[in-house]
């Protein structure tokens, strides 16, 4: 049976794609664990090699027939959205309204549209604040995963549950982005001496250690704001932007049945 | 040109059909106009024409449509964007780019024309819609009807064989609407356009169309002249009912045909009515008041009073300052000079319960004002702020629009169930003055009908004032009692609406045309005075 063209859903062809992305920046982030070597490495290198692959990605989806007009409308709007509330809190600890939007809109659409709002959305708004660097490749696959996996909870909790739910979730993806930010300029953040400092070549365990505290002790300030904020807004706004957000699915009427017939009678 | 053979439609979960076995050829260099009440089916037939019902909105789609012998069921929308250009109801709503160059060119690009074809029919359509002083302007700073001639030009560059438009003139004053009318008109007959047009204000198209399509709430459509659709129809222009009221055999439907029909109604003494100035007390008086945006002076120092019991139409161009005015007496936008006393307070200095029983506003969009999830979630707050028993609200919006549903989401309903929910809500406070900000975009003449006697109760049983800004002759003589016509911020004329109204052609209504020099204006005028003769 015909239908109209569903939300974004990633193939199987996508998902490869998206796989090997996902991995080439799982290695981006986790290299300082398991790098043995004399030299640091040129992440860099990760960094273009992310954004490159991403970019395919969007590309495979868009020429791929699956993305209509619809889809490309809501991805171009929730997407603007979220990057023009990223330099409200710019400079203010942890003040970051966009994780709000970008994980209610996964929620409602999915987590294929999640990942591409997060990783847009994140470039866009790199744009708009000037803040493109060696970062931006690790913060576009943190915010995509974070979309991934918003739209990956599980569907049947409604009203106040899924409220809750929403707001552990929001902590742990406050959480997650502070780590992984940590993560990616760790190494380099102290100079060899301290003893937080990376070990090159060092135990895992004693990096893992050393990690951990040098990120209790340097970015907790700006994880739990930025937690508690997220929370507060999902607790005061999440209800209403969820049923406008649930509307607009209804509205863009999505896998809807289309049956040509000869007559009615 | 386009062929509906045996359609039908069904929504998905709706059981209802929005169409049922509808026929109908147009031919090529055709306008036909598609009529019928609020909410049944005419964006829907519109959207068929080029496949987006259903392709876009799901549903079943019995018997077929095809446009240019290219069937809707094997062609997507994209396919037939060569073919068919669409402009919606609210032409900002389609714009892509900032100015009106590019804008019209957005088209072109997305369909693949090369450079200088693309240069060449900017030029055209520039020249072809008298567009050219306005080609490096940016859109938003256009007039509505401007921004209506962009958004048709930019459906016209890609050279479509058919022209599909909702509502064009709902939002535009009456000289703007007869500009854009009169350009689809030439294109039809110079271009051999084919044009597909829905309306509710039939007054203005009508003597444009070749035939109508009317469809009524059950789905069924009938197809014919104007003539013969509009003898049978409850949804006519003001001519038509005029016509019935005086019994004639036939209808015309230009103001040329039935002043021909209508010489010797004309041939009577006139008995002028003289009409007692009111006694009652000032509501509303402003006094110098100013507001400008920046430069740019919106009203430049005007004074005014308003009574109770007074229905006060503002009438003047798109941008003329009418909205200004309204906003600034309701206490919304400050005046950067003068006075404003409602009954000697300051409304800006009126603050909740107080503030919504001294004032009740109805800005353009009516859903600023509705917040809640549902209309049923809507009527319970409104019951609740005013301590009113539960109900009452919900009981005021059915009389306004009946058989409307309590679950529905305030934005999912059609303009004029908006503008009744809004209106019902406002009134549940029952403020002493009512403020609405063209309350009758969108409305279809039954709820314009059920608007014009709820005012008219509202202000006469309860002594309180109303102020309305309109675009519609129409409905302000049968309803106005009094006439400020705003030009580039000043008051230009001020009185009643019968002396307002017949000293200016272009805003005259259309009874009031046919019997000049006769001094009525609606077909209720006219029908007592000729009883009053016999």
């Amino acid at each position: 049976m015909n239908t109209t063209p569903d939300v974004i859903t990633f193939s199987r062809k996508t998902a490869g794609v998206l796989l090997v992305a996902s991995l080439l920046s799982a290695a981006g982030f986790l290299w300082p664990f398991f790098y043995v070597g004399e030299n640091l490495p040129q992440t860099q290198l990760f960094f273009w090699c992310a954004v490159a692959v991403s970019f395919a990605l969007v590309v495979v989806q868009i020429s791929s027939q699956q993305l209509d007009a619809k889809s490309v409308a809501l991805l171009g709007v929730l997407s603007a959205l979220i990057a023009a509330l990223r330099p409200l809190g710019a400079g203010a600890v942890g003040i970051e309204p966009m994780w709000f939007i970008l994980i209610l809109s996964a929620r409602v659409f999915g987590p294929s549209f999640g990942f591409l709002l997060g990783m847009i959305s994140m470039f866009v708004s790199a744009l708009l604040t000037g803040g493109i660097g060696p970062w931006l490749g690790y913060q576009v696959f943190a915010a995509a995963w974070i979309g991934l996996l918003a739209g990956s909870l599980p569907k049947i909790l409604r009203g106040g549950r899924e409220i809750f739910m929403l707001i552990i979730y929001a902590i742990f993806a406050s959480a997650a982005f502070g780590i992984l930010m940590d993560l990616q300029f760790w190494p380099w953040a102290l100079g060899s001496s301290t003893q937080l400092s990376y070990l090159p070549n060092g135990d895992i365990s004693e990096n893992v250690s050393r990690f951990i505290t040098f990120h209790f002790a340097t970015s907790m300030a700006w994880d739990i704001p930025r937690a508690i904020f997220t929370s507060i807004l999902i607790a005061a706004a999440g209800k209403a932007v969820l049923s406008a957000l649930r509307r607009t699915r209804t509205r863009a009427a999505f896998l809807q049945p289309i049956i040509f017939n000869e007559r009615v009678k | 040109m386009i062929k509906f053979s045996h359609v039908s439609l069904i929504y998905p979960n709706s059981t209802t059909t929005v169409l049922e076995d509808l026929n109908l050829t147009i031919a090529e260099g055709e306008m036909v106009l598609v009529i019928g009440p609020t909410g049944s089916g005419k964006s829907s037939l519109l959207r068929l024409i080029n496949g987006l019902v259903p392709h876009h909105t799901g549903g079943i789609l019995a018997g077929d449509v095809s446009v240019n012998g290219l069937s809707t069921q094997m062609t997507k929308p994209g396919g037939m964007a060569h073919l068919i250009g669409i402009v919606g109801q609210n032409p900002a709503n389609g714009f892509v780019a900032d100015t009106v160059e590019e804008e019209l060119a957005f088209g072109m690009e997305v369909l693949n024309l090369p450079n200088d074809v693309m240069r060449k029919r900017v030029e055209e359509v520039l020249d072809l819609l008298s567009l050219a002083p306005l080609r490096n302007r940016s859109i938003a700073t256009l007039s509505g009807g401007e921004q209506q001639r962009v958004a048709i030009g930019a459906a016209l560059v890609t050279h479509p064989k058919v022209l599909v438009l909702d509502e064009p003139t709902s939002a535009l004053d009456p000289i703007a609407a007869e500009e854009v009318l009169s350009i689809l008109h030439r294109l039809v007959h110079d271009l051999g356009l084919t044009v597909v047009i829905a309306e509710h204000k039939l007054e203005r198209v009508i003597q444009f169309a070749d035939r109508i399509v009317y469809i009524n709430g059950e789905g069924v459509a009938n197809v014919g002249t104007p003539e013969e659709i509009l003898m049978q129809s409850p949804i006519a222009p003001p001519i038509v009912h005029l016509a019935k009221a005086l019994g004639l055999k036939e209808i015309g439907v230009t103001v040329r045909e039935m002043r021909r029909m209508t010489t010797h109604y004309r041939d009577i003494e006139t008995i002028s009515k003289i009409e007692t100035p009111p006694t009652s007390s000032k509501v509303i008086t402003f006094e110098k008041l100013t507001v400008s945006y920046g430069d740019t002076i919106a009203l430049n120092g005007i004074t005014s009073n308003i009574f109770a019991g007074d229905v006060v139409a503002v009438m003047g161009r798109n941008g003329a300052g009418k909205s200004s005015l309204l906003k600034a007496l309701a206490g919304v936008n400050p005046p950067t000079g003068g006075s404003i006393s409602l009954s000697g307070k300051n409304p800006f200095e009126l603050h909740g319960k107080q503030r919504r029983e001294t004032i009740g506003f109805i800005p353009q969009e009516p859903s600023d004002l509705l917040y809640g999830q549902s209309v049923a979630i809507e009527c319970e707050q409104a019951d609740r702020d005013n301590e009113l028993s539960a109900g009452t609200t919900f009981a005021v919006l059915q009389q306004l629009v009946p058989g409307i549903s309590t679950a529905t989401h305030p934005r999912d309903l059609s303009e004029g169930q908006r503008l009744g929910l809004a209106l019902s809500v406002v009134l549940s406070s029952n403020p002493s003055i009512l403020i609405l900000d063209e309350p009758t975009r969108g409305l279809d003449y039954q709820a314009k009908n059920e608007l014009t006697r709820m005012l008219i109760n509202f202000a006469a049983s309860f002594g309180k004032a109303v102020i309305l800004a309109t675009h519609d002759v129409e409905l302000v003589a049968e309803l106005a009692s009094r006439v400020i016509f705003i030009a580039d911020g000043d008051i230009v004329a001020d009185g009643s609406t019968l002396d307002v109204l017949l000293s200016s052609p272009a805003f005259a209504p259309q009874v009031a045309k046919v019997m000049s020099p006769q001094p009525w204006l609606s077909v209720k005028d006219v029908v007592a005075a000729l009883e009053g003769l016999q």
